[in-house]
């Protein structure tokens, strides 16, 4: 196994690929980096390569079909009262075609991450009717990134389907698409139309290409080593023996968790895209600096962009354009108002959103209440807008000022520390109990008395998170201002550009968390 | 196109609309409020808009989503 911030990727398969990618002709490459991409997938999940395999042989196929089924369909050629009968006929079979392929490639995932959730409370309400025989459990083994990969698979058919895209007969492109190995491990989830063409490119290797993506493979392992990897020890000891610890204690293990995260998510994908720059491949943006944002729907455009924009594209949308929904829309508006009736008919669409999106996360119903969690705090915030609009006009408070950002700022930190300690809870159950006892063992000598040295992190470690912290949250702070930091970098002569890649690397050896007394955090998203 | 804009207006008076040509990637006009503008285009200008319809190019400015219409109108 490789994960992208071990020795072995950095030092050992990158380099190779990178040499055997340049090497090899131009028509070539793409082949090199779907071999890099398989070998990849094998060093975690060996035969279960065979899963992938399938789903990129099924969606290759099935695009093929939908094309052909519009190459037969000829309306010029019909007489004028057969075309309504034919194109229904027409509509109908790619309809078909479509399911079937989603089907395919939902009921691997749902079968292999989900059984064994279903067979589990299956079994539970079998016991509490006191039925004498329960189901065998079940588990399957997950191929890594699938999660990831069969959400780019269901995207390519369904963008084949609405004729935004081509059906690609390239099988190797199309393999490369979903297996890109860079993007296996936790994404971004891509579309093809963003990826597949420049993946197959072959373009040789640039010196400002490799320099930008070894920049920012380095801002990744330095968020993974310095935030993620040190905080670790602490979050495990608090989640994982949760009854022990109440009040400041709780409240500290939501917030350094959820830096933890998005230290260790961010990081990995700024890692994946600094891959990908290397290979000259534009791999999208999964962060846009989420703690800048005002509310829970701007955080959710900021974080983990490429499943928003899966969800809104492929479940919202169609949701909420389905005739049933529209009717609804129509009714709702007619007896309740424009604004009341707009919220009820996209209920339905934001519903299915964040069920999925909690259920993508994962098989506890942690992860079910952390989905339904922010459908409700959505939902009121739309359903609650003009309310507060009026609020915010007769107090008359302005809300572009310094005081009411901040006011959104401190809201928001609340909702997404709240959400986090649901997630990260080793079950709801867990979260509950954890979450009452922020209010029942809340006591301000938590911070006096030492206690939050007793988990594992020294008072260098704190120190160390910190300065981390204090980074990340400049370079936020300037991207939001539209700056690229890469970009002045390169604007320097070549004595200050090289003493700041020292320097970096310095600063990643000395203040990064490896070693004996460490425990590093997988990558969190991969187990998703 | 008066049409339109007003219809615009109603959804975000303080937008542009003549001149904005980054609605949807600028973050200017979000899924809620092309979900308000859906149902008032299509019983506007009697059109159907689909899953298919839902780019940013069809919405991320006037003149797109003017273009969309007549399309739309034709098929």
């Amino acid at each position: 196994m490789m994960a992208y911030n071990s020795l072995l990727y950095l030092f050992i398969f990158l380099p190779v690929v990178l040499l055997a990618y340049q090497l090899a002709p131009q028509s070539f490459r793409y082949k090199v980096l779907l071999i890099a991409s398989y070998v990849f997938f094998l060093s975690f999940s060996g035969k279960l390569l065979a899963y992938l395999l399938f789903s990129t042989l099924s969606i290759h196929h099935m695009g093929l079909w939908l094309a052909s089924c519009k190459k037969d369909y000829m309306p010029a050629a019909y007489a004028p009262e057969d075309k309504k009968a034919k194109k229904a006929a027409y509509d109908s079979k790619r309809r078909r075609i479509l399911w079937l392929g989603i089907g395919l490639q939902l009921s691997i995932l749902l079968i292999l991450k989900y059984s064994g959730f279903f067979f589990e409370n299956f079994n539970l309400a079998l016991k509490a009717i006191s039925f004498p025989r329960l189901l065998p459990s079940m588990k399957f083994a997950l191929p890594i990134g699938i999660s990831f990969y069969t959400l780019q698979a269901i995207s390519y058919l369904i963008d084949v389907y609405y004729e935004k895209i081509e059906a690609d007969d390239n099988l190797g492109r199309l393999a490369l698409y979903l297996s890109f190995f860079p993007t296996l491990l936790e994404g971004p989830i891509c579309r093809y139309s963003q990826t597949a063409k420049a993946l197959c490119q072959g373009k040789p290797l640039e010196y400002k290409n490799l320099t930008y993506g070894l920049q920012r493979i380095m801002w990744g392992l330095f968020k993974k080593l310095v935030i993620a990897d040190r905080l670790n020890l602490l979050v495990e000891t608090i989640f994982d023996t949760a009854n022990h610890y109440g009040g400041i204690i709780v409240i500290a293990g939501a917030v350094l968790y959820t830096f933890q995260l998005y230290a260790d998510f961010s990081g990995c994908i700024d890692m994946t895209i600094g891959t990908g720059e290397m290979f000259g491949i534009a791999i999208p943006e999964n962060f846009r600096q989420p703690f800048f944002s005002k509310t829970a729907s701007e955080f959710w455009r900021r974080w983990h962009i490429t499943l928003g924009a899966w969800l809104k594209d492929y479940i919202f949308y169609p949701i909420s354009l389905t005739k049933f929904v529209k009717n609804l829309g129509k009714k709702s508006r007619a007896k309740l108002g424009k604004h009341l009736g707009q919220i009820i008919s996209s209920s339905a669409a934001l519903f299915g959103v964040w069920i999925l999106n909690g259920l993508w996360h994962g098989t506890g119903w942690n992860y079910i209440f952390f989905g339904m969690y922010y459908f409700v705090l959505i939902l009121l915030g739309n359903l609650l807008e003009p309310v507060i609009q009026r609020m915010v006009n007769a107090l008359r408070i302005s809300r572009t000022s310094a005081l009411y950002r901040s006011f959104q700022t401190v809201k928001l930190l609340v909702i997404v520390f709240t959400g986090e300690l649901f997630f990260r809870a080793n079950s709801l159950t867990a979260g509950m109990n954890m979450f009452q006892s922020i209010f029942t063992g809340f006591h301000w000598s938590a911070v006096t008395d030492g206690s939050l040295l007793k988990l594992g992190l020294s008072l260098p470690d704190f120190i160390a998170v910190f300065l981390g912290f204090i980074a990340v949250y400049t370079v936020g702070l300037i991207h939001e201002q539209g700056i690229s930091i890469r970009d002045r970098i390169s604007g320097w002569n070549m004595f200050a550009r090289w003493s700041f890649l020292y320097a970096a690397i310095l600063l990643i050896i000395v203040l990064g968390a490896y070693g004996d007394g460490y425990l590093p955090a997988k990558l969190i998203y991969a187990g998703f | 196109m008066e049409q339109l804009l007003e219809i615009l207006n109603d959804i975000n008076p303080s937008i542009d609309y003549e001149t904005e040509t980054r609605l949807i990637d600028g973050g200017l006009l979000d899924s809620f409020s092309i979900l308000s503008l859906i149902p008032e285009l299509e019983d506007a200008f009697g059109i159907e808009i689909t899953p298919m319809d839902m780019v940013p190019a069809n919405f991320n400015s006037a003149k797109a989503m003017w273009d969309m219409i007549h399309r739309l109108k034709e098929e």
